[in-house]
């Protein structure tokens, strides 16, 4: 023990100086249990179950939905495939009748 | 004196937990209630707090999963509701006057349930002047001859910090009455 905790002991004791009404502990635990609310409140886990299984619900939708726009036979994919097709078309017939952009310009306008 | 397993068993199954909760209620509340009282210091503070203890660990009573003891959890409830309280008064007191007839000392005095002397009281208001660890530390480790340990397992704070603050508290009151003597 340190010197100013045996000073303190020593000048001050550590008795206890409170004291309560009479038989106030006799009473005191049907006082706490008239109290309390009929049902404990349920844990957090249980309180939050509804929104869990929502939540994996979501993820299951969301998963489902990736996995299926990312497949080749996805619509998003197919156009993509086809413009990707045209586009190459269009390249090559301009590169066989030697046309610059300012040709397909003027054809569209309607100059040829 | 029921052992805690067989407690902490009884209060995790919805049919036995509500007598469980009495009989725990039964076995820890005058311990409980001495802690409190020691940081609230008036009988009716400390009923009110203790009433509101209990309440709380009813409450969370789906979150104690047993892997502490059960005075240890208690404990932790009833001292955060006292520090919560003593919080909440110290707004009110100091929004409403600096009287000097309010000093923790005067107070007591004038309590009925207080059987300590002038030197008692002044210990007390001594304590009250803490900061909120160093006063929880001394409080426990000083009338409760607590563990560190325990201490530190209750407020989640290292073994060494508690030392500290309890060296620190010890320090400031005995400079206290030795600036008396």
């Amino acid at each position: 023990m340190m010197n100013e905790e045996l000073y303190i002991k020593n000048r001050l004791g550590d008795r206890n100086p409170f004291r309560v009404p009479e038989g106030y502990f006799d009473s005191l635990t049907a006082e706490v249990m008239e109290k309390l609310p009929e049902e404990p409140r349920k844990g957090i886990l249980v309180r939050l179950r509804p929104w869990m299984y929502a939540a994996a619900c979501l993820v299951a939708v969301l998963f489902t939905a990736t996995l299926y726009l990312m497949s080749p036979e996805a619509p998003g994919q197919m156009a993509t495939a086809e413009t990707t097709t045209t586009d190459t078309y269009v390249e090559d017939v301009a590169d066989y009748v030697m046309a610059d952009n300012n040709d397909i310009y003027a054809c569209l306008a309607g100059d040829y | 004196m029921i052992d805690d397993r067989l407690l902490i068993e009884q209060l995790s199954n919805p049919k036995t937990q509500r007598r469980a909760f009495e009989t725990m209620v039964r076995q820890y509340s005058e311990q409980l209630y001495w802690q409190i009282r020691r940081f609230v210091l008036s009988h009716d503070d400390a009923n009110d707090v203790l009433q509101n203890a209990f309440i709380k660990a009813w409450q969370g009573i789906g979150s104690f999963h047993g892997d502490s003891k059960l005075l240890t959890w208690l404990s932790r409830i009833a001292i955060n509701e006292s520090l919560d309280f003593l919080r909440r008064q110290k707004n009110i007191i100091t929004l409403s006057t600096d009287d000097e007839d309010l000093s923790v000392a005067n107070t007591l005095m004038a309590d009925d349930y207080f059987d300590g002397d002038e030197t008692e009281a002044q210990l007390q208001e001594a304590i009250a002047k803490l900061p909120e660890v160093q006063r929880t530390v001394f409080l426990l480790r000083y009338y409760d001859d607590m563990k560190y340990s325990d201490i530190s397992k209750m407020l989640g704070t290292s073994e060494g910090a508690l030392k500290a603050s309890y060296h620190i508290a010890v320090k400031k009151i005995s400079e206290f009455f030795k600036s008396h003597d």
